[in-house]
């Protein structure tokens, strides 16, 4: 009888410290965010979570050249990085959404991620006694889909780097802080490589959509931002991705087609010489940029620069 | 003859001193950081004037352009990575003591930039 009250008592101690954990743990709606972000209960099968696409420790992207949703569907574009969304005003390779909340709804129910109608992911939600509870901590009622979007939403709007090798060089003005070849890559990455154009600003992205010439309607074939805007200016357009941790975010482009740096950096030097047939492929790129081996490597050093300092430590911080 | 030498070597001195104390002068008035207001978005722009005629621009607190200026009779010239080179010069418009300033476009082919620098205001961080 004795052993019989212990073992109660202990168990009671288990679950309770257990409860206690959890709401220390989550004590934001930032915090009930990254929680769902990491929950495969979003998924029709219950195998997918956000961050089985957007993994931390690759900078919030993926590592295949399309992610692999439910049912080991493919999906039709590389999973970007899900960091440094904060002040970017389009999302999706192809703009369709206006804002974070908008985006962050979107893969539940896309057919080759997660599959899962909202109305069943909002009653999954609400009938788990520990997510009802945390809606109506943090939004004073069950999970709405204004709430589910606002709680993944302001999540990723924490997902912000910025303190990389290049970012304390520019800060601090010591030089010191970096190789004279970053150095010379980000010259470069300003001037002759003509990066800015397109990447330009503090996540290094102007924020629009420019065709870099992937698109020959043959075996590159999206269309991208024209199926969204309806104009045939559009086509074979993309969002310009930021740069920051690119270094960890392959392969690269829309549909993932180059595996390296170096593959991209070759490309940008000569478009027509990997895509000889492109359609409207933008004026900045109309000519080959003329960069040495030299500069090419330079530019790759530039950019292995701005790895935020959490990735370039041996443990890359989860999120989890 | 060697008199008028030293002469012209004394005035040529004379000069120079006088245009690097004057651009030490004026470039005084920038110098530093200088930060905005939070924009509805909650961002912050950051702009720190070096030596050397070069500055920087963060936007919370991240790098977002470098460039070189000069700064005579209230006119700000400079160029930065984000225009191609091309170069753009702003009336500089101080108020609050000097506290603050804002930029009224003189010239400036670069839309995008021109846009941005009318609706800055800055403020002097001390």
């Amino acid at each position: 009888m004795k052993t019989t009250i212990t073992v109660i008592v202990l168990l009671c101690l288990c679950i309770f410290s257990g409860a206690s954990f959890t709401s220390r743990t989550i004590n934001t709606k930032e915090d009930l965010g990254r929680k769902l972000f990491f929950d495969p209960i979003l998924s029709e099968d219950s195998t997918i979570s956000c961050a089985s696409c957007h993994r931390p420790e690759f900078a919030f992207a993926d590592t295949a050249r399309v992610s692999v949703g439910v049912h080991q569907r493919n999906g039709k574009r590389n999973s970007p990085s899900a960091m440094n969304l904060l002040i970017q005003e389009k999302f999706f390779w192809d703009g369709r959404a206006d804002s974070l909340e908008q985006q962050a709804l979107a893969p539940i129910e896309n057919p080759d991620e997660m599959n899962l109608s909202l109305d069943e992911a909002l009653r999954r939600l609400n009938n788990s006694k520990d997510y009802a509870q945390l809606f109506d901590r943090f939004y004073q009622s069950g999970a709405t889909r204004a709430s589910l979007a606002s709680a993944i939403a302001s999540f990723e709007r924490t997902l912000e780097t910025g303190e990389s090798s290049f970012d304390e060089w520019k800060i601090t003005d010591d030089s010191s802080l970096v190789s004279p070849a970053v150095m010379r890559g980000f010259d470069i990455f300003s001037t002759k490589g003509k990066c800015t154009s397109c990447h330009f600003g503090s996540n290094f992205t102007r924020n629009d959509f420019r065709n870099i010439g992937l698109f020959n309607g043959v075996d590159l074939n999206d269309s991208g931002r024209a199926v969204i805007t309806g104009n045939p200016a559009d086509i074979g357009k993309f969002k310009t991705p930021g740069l920051r941790n690119v270094a960890l975010t392959a392969p690269y482009m829309h549909n993932g087609m180059f595996r390296t740096l170096k593959e991209v950096i070759q490309f940008y030097n000569d478009p027509g010489k990997i895509v000889p047939d492109a359609i409207c492929r933008d004026s900045v790129l109309a000519k080959p940029l003329g960069l040495t081996e030299q500069d090419m490597a330079d530019l790759e050093a530039f950019l292995l620069s701005v790895t935020d300092k959490q990735f370039t430590n041996t443990t890359a911080k989860s999120g989890k | 003859m060697k008199f008028d030498e030293t002469f012209y070597t004394m005035k040529l001195l004379l000069i120079f001193i006088q245009i690097v104390a004057a651009s030490f002068l004026l470039s005084d008035e920038l110098s530093g950081r200088w930060e905005s207001k939070p924009s509805p978005k909650g961002s912050v722009t950051t702009v720190v004037f070096k030596s050397g005629n070069r500055f920087e621009g963060f936007v919370n607190k991240k790098p977002f352009v470098s460039g070189t200026y000069t700064y005579v009779d209230s006119v700000f010239h400079f160029s930065d990575n984000g225009c191609n080179g091309v170069a753009g010069d702003y009336r500089i418009i101080f108020y609050n003591n000097a506290d603050s300033m804002r930029f009224e476009t003189i010239q400036d082919s670069c839309t995008e930039r021109m846009h941005g620098m009318e609706r800055l205001r800055l403020g002097k961080v001390k």
